[in-house]
Formats: C-alpha cells, sequence, structure tokens
C-alpha cells in the first residue's frame, strides 16, 4: 500500500491559510509548539451513565497536538463510550470535553469539523459505491462538490481503492472496507483522527500495511491520533502514549516506554516441582503465586534484582523451570486489568 | 448553516430512491395505470360523473395524493430505518449538521421524489384519461404548492415512524393500520359529501384529516372543491408545520439517535 500523506494543512471546508506552514517540518514545528497551549484534546471529568451502570467514572484525560495516543482496557473499560462522547455520538452525563478548544456539546460544529471518526463496525450507506461514500462524507461536511471530488479521487488512489472506486462497499474484502473506513475518516482533513480498533478482523498482512500508514500520518503530517484496540502489539508499536482504562476509570497513564519499563524491566516465573510448604506474599514485594501451575512470578524486576530475587523464591522448594523475560505492555495490561482490584478514584 | 451539508443529504435521499426505482419509481405508475384501467375504462360508465366531474376527473386527484402519501411517509420513515439499522446515521451524526439540517435535508429529497412521483402520475393518468375527460391541472402552482406541504407533512410522520421502529415489521404497523384506512376513506376513490354514504363512513370521512388535502389537491387539478380553498390550505398547511415542529422537536431531543 503506499505510503499516506496529507499534502495540505487540515482546514474545514477545504480553505488553505495563508499564514499556515505548508512543510510537513514546518507543521510539525508549528504542532510542538502548540503543546505548550492547547491540547487537541481535552476532556475534564468526564462521567456517563446508562441508568443505574456508571460506564465512564470522571474521566481526566489531555491528548497533546500531534501524539499518538493508545486508550487500552478490557470489554466494557468505557473506551468505546469515551470516544462516543468525545465525536458526538453519545452525550455526556456530566463532565467537558474538547476539540481542539471547541466545546463538544456546546460548540458541536466546530468540534466534529476538527476530528475524523474511524469506527469498528462498517457503517457504509448501501446505496452509494466506493467513490460516492467519500465524496458524500466530505459533503455532509459542507466541502464544495468539486473539492469534494478531488479529495475522494485523491484518497482513493493513496488507500490503494482507485481499482474499486464504482463498485458496491458491500462488495468488497474486509481490508477493502477497513481501509475505506479509515479514507472516509479523513477526507474532511480532521486534525484529530479516532480509530475505533481500526485492524479487528484483519490479516497479518494487513494489519502491517495499515500500522505503516497509520505512522506516516502520524510522524510526517503530525496528525493527532486516539486509537483503542485490543491487540496490545499494536498500541505498543505505534503509540507514544497509553492509557489502560478498567471500570469507567484511567488505572494507568504513561509514555509506552515508561509502562514497559524500556525492555529492561523483567519478569521472574519459577515453576517448582512440588507445591512448596508455604509461599508467603512478604517474599518478595510483588510476589504472585498461582497454584494451578505450581508458579511464583514477580514482575517488574531490574536486571539487579534478578539473582537476589530468584535466591529467594529457590528457597521455598525444588525448582522444576526458571523463566526470565522483559516485561510488555501484556504483563502490564493483565496487572492492571486483571489483578488489581480497581481503584477508588482515577488517579 | 451547513447549506452544503443539507444539499447532500438531499442528494443522498434522490440516489438513494434511483437505486431502488423499482421499488418506488414504477410501482406507483403501474399502480395508477392500473386503477384508472378498472375504475374509469371498466366501470366508468356506470359511475357518471361524481360531484359534477367526470369521474376520471375526479378520480385522478386522489390517486396522486395515494401516491405522495406511500412517497412520502413509507420511502422517509424506510429511509431513516435504514440508516440506523446500518449504522449509516452516524456518518451525519458525527458531521458538523445541525438536526435541523438534518430534518431539512432529508425533508428536501421526500420533497423532490414527491413532486416527481405526482408529475408522474399526473403524466400517466392524463394520458390514459383523456379520452374520458381528464385534462391538465386548472392551478399548476397550487398543485406544486399542495405536493410539497403534502410531502413535507407524511415525510415529517415517516421519519418519525423511522426513529420509534426497532425492526421492519414495526415499521408496517401505522402504514397498515392507520395510513392506509384513512387514505381509503378520505375521498379518493367516491365522494364523502354524496347522499346515501354510510353513517359509519360519512363521520369516518367527516374527521378524515386526510379529506381535505384530498379536496384540495381536486381543487387544484379540476378546478372544484367541497371546502373553501383559504380553509383547506390552512388545515393542510396547518398539519403539514405541526408534522415538521415535531419532528424537528424529537431531532432535537436525540431519541433514538444519541445515546
Amino acid at each position: 500500500m503506499p505510503g499516506v500523506r496529507l499534502d495540505s494543512p487540515r482546514q474545514p471546508g477545504g480553505a488553505r491559510s495563508c499564514a499556515t506552514p505548508t512543510s510537513p517540518q514546518a507543521r510539525l514545528d508549528e504542532v510542538r509548539g502548540r503543546h505548550l497551549t492547547t491540547p487537541a484534546v481535552r476532556i475534564a471529568g468526564l462521567v456517563k451513565r446508562y441508568g443505574t451502570l456508571e460506564a465512564v467514572r470522571g474521566l481526566d484525560l489531555d491528548v497533546p497536538e500531534g501524539e499518538f495516543f493508545g486508550l487500552l482496557g478490557p470489554n466494557g473499560a468505557g473506551k468505546t463510550t469515551t470516544l462516543s462522547c468525545l465525536v458526538g455520538l453519545t452525550l455526556p452525563t456530566a463532565g467537558r470535553l474538547e476539540v481542539h478548544g471547541a466545546d463538544v456539546v456546546r460548540d458541536p460544529r466546530r468540534a466534529r469539523a476538527a476530528i475524523g471518526l474511524a469506527p469498528q463496525e462498517y457503517n457504509f450507506d448501501r446505496y452509494l459505491t466506493v467513490r460516492e461514500t467519500l465524496v458524500y462524507s466530505a459533503g455532509y461536511f459542507g466541502i464544495p462538490p468539486r473539492t469534494c471530488a478531488e479529495r475522494a479521487d485523491d484518497l482513493l488512489r493513496r488507500f490503494d481503492l482507485w481499482d474499486k472506486r464504482d463498485g458496491e462497499v458491500q462488495k468488497m474484502s474486509g481490508g477493502m472496507k477497513r481501509r475505506l473506513t479509515i479514507a472516509r475518516a479523513l477526507i474532511h482533513r480532521p486534525r484529530v483522527l479516532v480509530l475505533d480498533e481500526p485492524t479487528a478482523g484483519v490479516d497479518v498482512e494487513l494489519r502491517f500495511a495499515l500500522w505503516s500508514m497509520l505512522r506516516a500520518l502520524s510522524s510526517d503530517e503530525g496528525l493527532t491520533i486516539i486509537l483503542t484496540t485490543h491487540y496490545l502489539e499494536e498500541a505498543e508499536q505505534l503509540c507514544s502514549r497509553i492509557g489502560i482504562m478498567r471500570e469507567g476509570r484511567i488505572l494507568a497513564l504513561a509514555p509506552t516506554r515508561d509502562l514497559t519499563g524500556e525492555g529492561e524491566r523483567q519478569i521472574l516465573e519459577v515453576t517448582y516441582a512440588a507445591v512448596p510448604d508455604s509461599v508467603p506474599d512478604a517474599a518478595w514485594p510483588g510476589l504472585l503465586w498461582d497454584g494451578a501451575r505450581r508458579q511464583a512470578r514477580v514482575g517488574d524486576l531490574t536486571p539487579a534484582q534478578v539473582p537476589a530475587c530468584l535466591a529467594v523464591l529457590s528457597a521455598l522448594g525444588t525448582v522444576a523451570r526458571v523463566d526470565l523475560r522483559h516485561r510488555s505492555l501484556q504483563d502490564v495490561f493483565l496487572e492492571l486489568t486483571t489483578r488489581q482490584p480497581a481503584p477508588e478514584a482515577t488517579p | 448553516m451547513n447549506l452544503v451539508g443539507l444539499w447532500t443529504l438531499c442528494r443522498r435521499e434522490l440516489r438513494r430512491t434511483f437505486r431502488i426505482i423499482n421499488q418506488v419509481v414504477w410501482p406507483p405508475l403501474i399502480a395508477t395505470v392500473l386503477f384508472l384501467t378498472v375504475f374509469v375504462i371498466g366501470l366508468g360508465r356506470a359511475v357518471g360523473e361524481m360531484e359534477g366531474l367526470p369521474y376520471v376527473a375526479f378520480l385522478l386527484p386522489g390517486l396522486m395524493f395515494m401516491q405522495i402519501v406511500e412517497t412520502s411517509f413509507g420511502e422517509s420513515a424506510a429511509s431513516l430505518f435504514i440508516l440506523r439499522f446500518t449504522g449509516s446515521i452516524q456518518e451525519l451524526l458525527v458531521a458538523p449538521l445541525s438536526r435541523l439540517e438534518m430534518v431539512l435535508g432529508l425533508l428536501s429529497g421526500t420533497i423532490l421524489r414527491a413532486l416527481l412521483i405526482a408529475g408522474l402520475v399526473l403524466g400517466v393518468g392524463l394520458l390514459v384519461g383523456a379520452p374520458y375527460g381528464a385534462s391538465a391541472p386548472v392551478h399548476p402552482l397550487g398543485l406544486v404548492g399542495l405536493v410539497i406541504l403534502l410531502a413535507v407533512c407524511f415525510a415529517s410522520l415517516g421519519l418519525l415512524m423511522g426513529l420509534a421502529a426497532e425492526s421492519f415489521d414495526q415499521m408496517s404497523i401505522p402504514q397498515t393500520f392507520l395510513v392506509t384506512p384513512l387514505v381509503y376513506t378520505a375521498g379518493v376513490f367516491l365522494s364523502v359529501h354524496q347522499a346515501g354514504l354510510p353513517a359509519p363512513l360519512a363521520l369516518i370521512s367527516r374527521f378524515n384529516p386526510m379529506t381535505p388535502m384530498v379536496d384540495m389537491l381536486r381543487w387544484a387539478v379540476t378546478g372544484h372543491a367541497a371546502l373553501p380553498v383559504g380553509q383547506g390550505f390552512a388545515i393542510v398547511g396547518g398539519l403539514a408545520t405541526c408534522a415538521l415542529l415535531g419532528v424537528t422537536a424529537v431531532f432535537r431531543s436525540g431519541w433514538k439517535l444519541q445515546h
């Protein structure tokens, strides 16, 4: 798939500002300069209730312009609800959401012009062809017909869909539909792109191609991207910062390299030949015991701590096997979402 | 105001119409030809005149009304329901379109479709019925205005149905149990003012809100009306305004659109 570039500053309605730099470097410089002022996305105290169910519980989040941000969590964590509130599909019960300073509820027209959504489920208009899907979508954003056609043709070529332009969307493969979903989200040249599980159900080859395309959008054009995914490797590869949600709250929010310890943090797993007489929790801070597998596990160790920890664990019983590996995002995710009780307040 | 977005939504409705032309455009024309064949060519001599008009001239505005109701109510309901059913309504909800613009966009597409269907039905009616006394509309501008008002009224109600329905089966309930009985008792096929009409039918027709609508269409086509024209237009315009305000208020509330 060809690399994707958006070759002009994103302006609702297709207008170009004379004052806006046009080269990618100038654009990135401008983006970095703005980090200190208004974030691309600001969510403050977001609460969303469905009857008695509280899907999001006082969520605070700032996403600086140009960041590739990952929002992770198990099913029901509140990720999609949060994104739905951000793009205007869901009304928040309380709290404030802004896209480039525009309030999503009070100033929806400006907020929506600045954000593009690529939803998880395919939701194409069944009466439109592939090209019409892009042209009509641009029209809904108020872009004049001639510009709509030019942009649609441009995106069809970049996303390798040109040959299918007059075909029916329903007859396209899943990978093509996924590319069209992202192209449609970009048709009005948003400054923030929201991707809800963009690689769900696609094969490995296309997943890598989509990663490459998204990296180009982020690094070359400075597009702010918010991604939700169940593929932790995907978040680790793409996102510069990650938030992990559970039960409507953010449990961890940090640069990806900090969450995983930049590959220096390690996990030690000791499997015993027989169940030891006792495995005291205090044997080592953070020790987890898996009785079914006769396995003691300690995560988040520095290399220097490993020998001492191994000595302590070896003293508990007859060791059958020792595994030492780097701490991955999956380890962090599992620690936070399955083994730790949900905290009472958002950090 | 996002006029480009509104026009795009209008074009989308027309695009849908021509993508399913066998469902939307041809059936009303074939139904009109069949009704005229049976009632005018087959039974017309037995009926003679109705309210002082040749039967074909009396019947043709009623047939136009039937098809305007179907294309406005049924098709706008189906269009919105399918947008919801497939999730493509999200595309409109994340765009910088106000709820009023959404309603006006959907309605304007329906108005153009209703004008097209009314024109085609009239053309076919004149073609088949001219030898039997059908003639060109006496008040063409009045006819255009009435078609627009009727399309606004029934398309607004159709949009409400498209929002409320949770299944295709539910979609057919108002059409079957309310709209069709009202259409058939509104003076489409026979005069509701003639002597000897069974009392229950006369009572239903008298309070049927569609009766003045058919009467006004008959005025626009033939120049003959049972109601004073001003009063008739006031009733039709009032009903269209109420329906439009109602659907706009419901869209603005976010009911079934925004969770």
